[in-house]
């Protein structure tokens, strides 16, 4: 028997009343959900000649048998509700069907054809019903000798939905290769830059002009910042007055007889409250403003940041990383952020209090006051060596788990390759190595931390020791006052206390002049393809597209395309064909002016693609390219990404011509699903269609399609050229191809190799010339052939 | 986004793009010239596009199924191939309706949580028991929040490890108890 489920023993004595025993019964499984739709628990016992549905509820009550060991025992028994019976022999073509939520398994009646439902489940149960649905198909196979034919159309949908994981492609980058990688050496004096990865040359970053920009940010808030800073000298100054109130004054004038307020305690009490109250105000005071202005700055910051990103030329992105410019958006405006509030404020206060601090040290007995400051320097570089291994072990610490945690993510997001080539074993020796160097760097960081800290804590107690020991031996001379020492040690306390971030400050300071630096290359960095002032608006052009003696390098000393020329009638159809690199898609990049050329020009209409404002054309021209990028939002978002105001039918029909709209309609969620991280990811071949959809909104006169079907099969490539083929007449379309069947229909063809153009015509005159073309078609032909597809 | 049915006529809507509705050769159906039967359980069409053809069992779908439930559905044949749109009801009477809506309601059937009577979160993993309109339902996700997706404004549909959905009709609508176990995932 093929027991899908484990059948109880209440459903067998239920299927004896029915004539039904054990030994009759071939297959069963339960379902969740009754013919009627209801959640409840249901049995299909399968015998040879009919179905037997019974419909009924597990019932959970007290284990009777175990009643006495384990009252808390609690048993399920079945309870029937209902029976069915249906006959086998009358039905064929049993599946399962995907519903919004949950499934039906239906059935073909032989004679009328009529479809039958025989159950709802739940998702959960779909495997096994599956299963059930092809044991019930082939044992009608074997009794008729028929063939049940093809899998349901909801099963169709879903598995094309599995096909593929369809990862997010990158952002829409050329097609050619740009060169570059990380410079290592400043460009202005030749100097190797100290860091690669930041490209900043210290010696030739001007520091006055950073500072000067930097304030820039601050200017429009010049108010708001003076008040924070008066508040912070105000706090500083109070803090500095406190312990010579508190200790010199309360035990030289207060405490000692013949003292100026001798006695007069309550008044010293009073003192020290109010100016305790006094800079708490103030403190709160600044707080408030700060936390009002510091986000505001920022927000500029970041806007200020994204907006000269998105207004540079794609080539300034393809010489970086999107890693690296998310970098600056967010970690830079950060950096400076972090600046504003926690390093300026706090130098500021540090230095005006140290210099307070020690003067009036010196006041009190330059004696001690020497002593003290002779371990300033001492404490400052045992603290700056402390912190300077700390900081290196800790990178490597980082590094560790970076490297780790990069592995993990990678080995994850490629387990089925890792699967398909049964590297198991050694991804798990991969994975014990990078958790073993950080589980070594975690320990000797630790051990380090745990050994110096105290060290150095401890050169801050000899000085105070040698301050009281020496101060105390003053006092006794009688050439000190108690009250002073007491005071003194105080001030001693807090000159030493801002050490540490004197040490870290630095390099917060330089890591702030760097990413303002960043910013402001970022800021002046010309766009290398610019509207020109004057620009022509022309509203709808004819599309005749020409190209004279173009020449053009992604890398200026490596030119990709070479003296290209030729014509394209407007209203015509071209394909593009050649070798992958041969330079085709930078043909497409030139047209759109994602650049511009080196030499030559690229006229529409006969103008200059340089003289026409942005506006005219990318209202004219639309591209299609092979790296497909759907945002994240629902895809009728992305479809009217280029045309907000399209209607629904347009959208509809822009997705059916594109070969769409069945797939899309087939989504649960139909036009409204959310596409995107953690959301529904679309295989190639769909995200293409939808891209597709997409430029066909935007119902240009131009329309390039580069490698635009590239990921679908000849078929379904076929039915949406065919779509094309009404909706482009009288467009002018250039189409850029490997698959040379995808280029059949063109009015004409160029043939580029190594950037230049090999051959032109049609594809009966190429086949006559007997040159490349003929040889790609009778490769591409001859594959075909011996795959056993005639085209 | 907003999402409204188009008033205009649908020819009127595609002048803007010349041979846009030619090309993509969408077929709209409506009462004269598309006609539901019932095919066993199911539904079936007599469709004369052309020439009049009667179509076995016939699949709905929903264009818009949360902003325009009665309009933009799709009608597939078993090869899941697009017969015909049919852009709004309006056309067809009561009884067609009837069977239109009933054949829409088993496939979009989704059961309404009306409380959320336990969630139970540990390492991600997440169990639910909700009081629904099909009676009290358990179910588990897997990654919660990415499990549980807002739609159509106010609404939230919840798809469980298994693929089986569950919708929020209304978050607003949620008492205060369940709103307060769920809103951290929203």
């Amino acid at each position: 028997m093929k027991e899908l489920d484990r059948i109880p023993r209440e459903v067998y004595a239920e299927a004896e009343k029915f004539g039904v025993f054990e030994r009759d019964i071939l297959a069963a499984a339960a379902s969740d959900r009754s013919r009627d739709g209801i959640y409840c628990d249901n049995w299909i016992l399968v015998t040879r000649d009919e179905l037997l549905l019974l419909g009924g509820i597990d019932v959970v009550e007290p284990d009777e048998r175990r009643r006495r060991s384990d009252p808390r025992r609690l048993t399920v028994k079945y309870s029937k509700i209902s029976a069915e019976r249906l006959d086998r022999k009358e039905l064929s073509d049993f599946k399962t069907e995907k519903l919004i939520s949950g499934c039906i398994l239906t059935a073909v009646d032989r004679e009328s054809q009529n479809s039958v439902l025989i159950t709802y489940l739940t998702c959960e149960k779909e495997k096994s019903m599956g299963e059930l649905c092809a044991f019930l198909n082939e044992e009608c196979e074997i009794e008729t000798g028929g063939r049940s034919d093809g899998a349901p159309p909801a099963r169709q949908g879903r598995d094309a939905r599995r096909k593929g994981p369809g990862g997010p492609g990158g952002p829409g980058g050329p097609g050619g290769e740009p060169g570059g990688g990380d410079e290592l050496y400043c460009p202005k004096c030749g100097r190797k830059y100290p860091d690669p990865r930041t490209a900043i040359c210290p010696h030739c970053v001007s520091r006055a002009s950073v500072v000067e920009r930097l304030m820039g940010f601050v200017k429009k808030y010049r108010v708001s910042v003076l008040l924070i800073l008066l508040a912070m000298g105000l706090t500083s100054a109070l803090s500095v007055i406190s312990p010579y109130v508190s200790s010199q004054f309360f035990y030289d004038q207060v405490l000692t007889v013949g003292g100026e307020f001798y006695g007069q305690v309550a008044l010293v009490i009073f003192i020290i409250v109010s100016l305790k109250v006094l800079s708490l105000l103030v403190e709160m005071v600044s707080n408030i403003i700060t936390a009002r202005v510091v986000p505001k700055i920022v927000y500029d910051l970041k806007e200020t940041i994204f907006s000269s990103i998105e207004k540079l030329s794609l080539s300034y992105f393809t010489n970086r990383r999107t890693g690296a410019l998310m970098n600056q958006v967010g970690g830079d405006a950060n950096t400076i952020y972090w600046f504003f509030v926690e390093g300026l404020p706090y130098l500021i206060v540090n230095v005006v209090q140290t210099l307070a601090v020690a003067v009036i040290m010196f006041f009190i007995d330059w004696r001690l006051s020497l002593v003290a400051v002779a371990f300033c320097p001492a404490a400052f570089f045992a603290v700056k060596w402390l912190y300077g291994v700390m900081k290196k072990l800790n990178a490597r610490r980082y590094s560790a788990s970076r490297s780790m945690n990069g592995m993990l993510s990678d080995v994850l997001g490629g387990v089925r390759v890792v699967k398909a080539f049964a590297r198991e074993n050694e991804e798990i020796d991969r994975f014990d190595k990078k958790s073993g160097d950080l589980a070594t760097a975690d320990k000797t960081a630790t051990s380090f931390e745990t050994v110096m800290f105290p060290c150095v804590t401890f050169m801050f107690v000899i000085s105070s020791v040698l301050i009281t020991g020496i101060g105390g031996w003053l006092v006794i001379k009688g050439m000190l006052t108690y009250g002073k020492l007491l005071s003194f040690t105080a001030y001693a306390a807090m000159l030493y206390s801002p050490m540490v971030f004197f040490v870290n400050i630095t390099q917060s300071i330089t890591n702030c002049f760097n990413a303002t630096y960043r910013l402001m290359e970022v800021m002046d960095a010309e766009p290398e393809v610019k509207e020109k002032a004057n620009a022509e608006n022309v509203g709808r052009a004819d599309g005749r597209v020409t190209f004279e003696n173009v020449c053009f390098g992604y890398d200026k000393s490596r030119r990709v395309i070479e003296n290209v020329s030729f014509d394209i009638e407007a209203g015509k159809k071209i394909g593009i064909v050649g070798h992958t690199g041969a330079g085709k898609s930078t043909l497409a990049n030139l047209l759109i002016r994602l650049y511009d050329p080196d030499e030559g020009r690229i006229l529409i209409d006969g103008r200059d693609v340089r003289e026409l404002s942005f506006e005219t054309l990318r209202k004219n021209i639309a591209i299609v390219s092979q790296e497909t990028y759907l945002f994240q939002g629902t895809i009728l978002d992305n479809i009217r990404y280029a045309a907000p105001d399209a209607t629904l039918d347009e959208v509809i029909c822009a997705s059916k011509a594109s070969g769409a709209h069945d797939f899309i309609v087939k989504l649960e969620d139909g036009y409204s699903t959310r596409l995107g991280w953690g959301y529904k990811e679309l295989s190639g071949g769909e995200r293409q269609r939808v891209s597709i959809a997409r430029a066909i909104l935007r119902n240009p006169r131009i329309l390039i399609l580069d490698e635009a079907t590239s990921a679908m099969d000849t078929r379904t490539e076929r039915a949406i050229q065919e779509a094309l083929e009404k909706l482009t007449e009288g467009r002018t379309t250039i189409m850029i191809a490997h698959r040379l069947s995808t280029l059949r229909d063109c009015d004409s063809l160029l043939v580029i190799e190594h950037g230049k153009v090999a051959e032109s015509g049609t594809h009966s005159e190429l086949i006559r010339q007997k040159g490349i073309y003929y040889k790609l078609y009778t490769l591409q032909y001859e594959a075909l052939k011996n795959a056993g597809v005639e085209e | 986004m907003e999402i409204t049915t188009d008033k205009n006529d649908k020819a009127e809507n595609g002048e803007k793009i010349t041979g846009l509705f030619e090309a993509a050769g969408v077929v709209y159906l409506d009462f004269g010239n598309c006609r539901f039967v019932k095919h066993g359980d199911f539904l079936g069409a007599e469709i004369s596009v052309g020439e009049a053809k009667s179509y076995g069992r016939v699949w709905l779908h929903r264009s818009f199924p949360y902003e325009l439930p009665e309009n933009y559905i799709s009608v597939q044949d078993a090869d899941g191939e697009e017969i015909g749109l049919i852009r709004s009801l309006d056309s067809y009477g009561e009884e067609q309706k009837a069977l239109i809506g009933a054949e829409l309601a088993r496939k979009y059937y989704t059961p309404k949580i009306e409380r959320i009577l336990s969630l139970k979160e540990t390492h991600g993993t997440s169990f639910w028991k909700c009081l629904t309109d099909a009676g009290e339902l358990s179910f588990t996700l897997q990654d919660t929040s990415r499990s549980i997706s807002k739609v159509g404004g106010d609404a939230a549909v919840i798809t469980d490890m298994f693929g089986n959905r569950y919708r929020i009709a209304s978050l607003k609508g949620l008492d205060k108890k369940s709103m307060r176990k769920l809103e951290i995932y929203l």
